[in-house]
């Protein structure tokens, strides 16, 4: 192919990359785009103010109090939190100089949710390019890989728990592959017991990248892919060069959904391991969970999960930045 | 697209993803209506010979599991399906109620600022054992701690977000002249939109309740930090039953999995078109 056709090729997937947004992200044109319906601000008040109330009421405070415990030394048996003595920002210095567990459940949650993210994407889209051929029973087949999203995460765990048993069906298909003396005992060592946690999750939400991205896929127009055809683009180029860049705000989305998820993973892990052998599989909501309701440290668990909630913040800001225009806002 | 045709090694590798993805489904079904004498056997049995009800009995009276001479399940999983239920359904029911007067509202008269979505956003970054803290402590403080009202108020809230942004693009879709032939004639705007909004987003107004309904009921932790006696629901009682018998009554802890994902997968099913639209806030919409 000549320059000219590749700069050609990168101009078709910059023009459709507007189209396939307008047509993904929702940006479908109103009646009559931005005005609000005028006057009338009691009724605006009416159906805005019970889920005001509700949200004060059930996030808003408890988050509140959860920051100002976050700086205090309490404990439930020191009787009430205003009784706390003020500590300042010595919890959060505890946590992020001194508290290896802390930071060792960080770094495994970021690298397991990277691990998954990964394999969830590659598989979900592989699956939805499949489905852009055509082939008889598409239907059910939709739905079939559908199936694993449905079920609810502690049930998946669960399963998932069942299925690596030493004597569960897994081990008896390796031991068939590669003999008896072949099958691990997956939940007594560390890297395989976080295989087990990284596989149960990949089955799980597979199926949700699969279907955004098939969303995508088939929303991405037609006129750039055809133009590329013509130009002499041969079926691979044109999936790499034009309609992949073209569903860039797509995927985006995909991973900030499927991002702040997985980082607060915990129901599967709760089922699977624990977060054993030892710490092996302890993931950060695992870990504040047990400070908070096994050892009772709830100041010191509350600003752990500050600490979380801003580095999370500023993850996903990052994320949102190429798309933030498209999703969420500016569709009215 | 160009349309092509799916060719044969193409077709393997799609049927090697669905044997993967269907197989644990098949495991879980099959373990539930195995009988006492299958649950732990070594080679794991695959395809119970003499399948039976037997797990799901046990699950509402403790002692039907005798008759195979295996030692009957401590508790009995009633009280759990039904407080399942009624959290699920009771939660819904106030998400949707409240989220569709919000989504009107943000729909067709409030200016929102920009930050809006990511204020929303951030509500599902925290991690939930954060929030149970402060639930702990606050409802410990006013009594509402293990009942159904506390468990109830929480998940309204934590699903208030989906329930808004889901209706609001329902909601956006529906051309405002619609609403405003019904006011020129004559009805006020609140009898407009109930009369007029709300029949027409009917089938996303189903979706949503489907979906909210689906989020309520696989909910795990803060059922499980909020409940004591009063209060339980079935994943509680799953994590239950795997921890009390140490892993010995599998045959009835998968008849709890097996019941708990029945109304999901076939809710899931039924709102399948709207899966996208409601996992993505509304962002997705095909």
């Amino acid at each position: 192919m000549t320059s000219s056709a590749d700069a050609a090729l990168t101009r078709l997937s910059r023009d459709g990359q507007t189209e396939t947004e307008d047509r993904m992200l929702g940006a479908h044109a109103p009646a009559r785009p931005g005005a609000p319906m005028r006057g009338n601000l009691g009724l605006a008040r009416f159906f805005a103010v019970p889920g005001q109330i509700v949200s004060v009421l059930v996030l808003v405070m408890p988050l509140l109090v959860a920051l100002y415990m976050s700086f205090t030394d309490w404990t439930p048996t020191r009787g009430s939190l205003l009784d706390a003595s003020f500590v300042g920002f010595e919890n959060y210095s505890e946590l992020l100089i001194y508290d290896s567990r802390f930071l060792e459940a960080v770094t495994r949650t970021v690298l397991i949710s990277v691990v998954c993210l990964a394999f969830e994407f590659t598989l979900g889209l592989g699956l939805a390019v499949l489905f852009l051929r055509e082939f008889r029973g598409k239907a059910i087949l939709f739905s079939a890989f559908l199936t694993p999203m449905m079920i609810l995460p502690v049930v998946v765990g669960y399963t998932f728990w069942m299925l690596f048993q030493s004597n569960g069906p897994i081990n008896q298909v390796i031991a068939l592959v590669a003999g008896e003396g072949a099958m691990p005992e997956w939940f007594r060592s560390a890297p395989l017991a976080i295989a087990t946690v990284i596989v149960t999750e990949v089955w799980h939400w597979t199926p949700l990248f699969f279907l955004i991205l098939l969303s995508g896929l088939n929303a991405v127009p037609e006129n750039p892919v055809r133009a590329a055809v013509i130009l002499g683009a041969s079926p691979r180029q044109v999936f790499w060069r034009v309609v992949l860049p073209m569903l860039k705000p797509v995927i985006i989305v995909a991973f900030v959904i499927r991002g702040m998820e997985v980082i607060k993973l915990f129901d599967e892990v709760f089922m699977l391991t624990r977060g054993g052998p030892g710490t092996a599989t302890e993931t950060i909501s695992l870990y504040i969970y047990k400070l908070a309701f096994n050892d009772f440290q709830l100041a010191y668990g509350a600003a752990a999960a500050f600490l979380v909630l801003i580095g999370t913040l500023v993850i996903i800001n990052f994320m949102l930045l190429p798309v933030r225009d498209q999703l969420l806002e500016a569709r009215r | 697209m160009l349309v092509r045709k799916l060719t044969w090694p193409l077709a393997f590798l799609m049927a090697l993803a669905l044997v993967f993805t269907l197989f644990p489904v098949f495991w879980i079904v099959m373990t539930a209506i195995k009988p006492p004498t299958d649950w732990n056997a070594a080679p794991a049995i695959w395809i119970p010979h003499e399948p039976t009800l037997v797990n799901f009995r046990t699950l509402f009276d403790p002692n039907a599991i005798r008759e195979y001479g295996v030692g009957g399940v401590s508790q009995a999983a009633t009280a759990s399906v039904l407080g399942s239920i009624f959290a699920s359904v009771t939660a819904t029911f106030f998400s949707i109620l409240i989220g569709l007067f919000a989504a009107i509202g943000l729909s067709r008269y409030a200016t929102m600022s920009k930050a809006t979505p990511l204020v929303i956003l951030s509500g599902r970054m925290f991690p939930p054992a954060a929030i149970a803290v402060p639930f702990v402590i606050i409802f410990s403080a006013t009594n509402v701690i293990d009942t159904y009202s506390g468990l109830i108020a929480i998940y309204v809230a934590v699903t208030l977000p989906f329930s808004t942004w889901m209706l609001k693009s329902f909601v956006d879709d529906l051309p405002r002249e619609i609403e405003e032939a019904a006011m020129i004639d004559g009805r006020s705007r609140l009898m407009a939109h109930l009369t007029v909004t709300i029949p027409l987003i009917r089938g996303g107004l189903f979706a949503t309740t489907m979906l909210i309904f689906i989020l309520n009921w696989s909910e795990f932790m803060f059922a499980l930090v909020l409940s004591y006696t009063n209060v339980t629901t079935i994943p509680v009682q799953l994590a239950k039953y795997v921890t009390a018998t140490a892993g010995t009554l599998y045959g009835v802890q998968a008849a709890l999995a097996v019941l708990a994902m029945l109304p999901l997968v076939i809710g899931g099913f039924m709102i399948q078109s709207h899966l996208a639209r409601g996992m993505t806030f509304g962002a997705v919409k095909r």
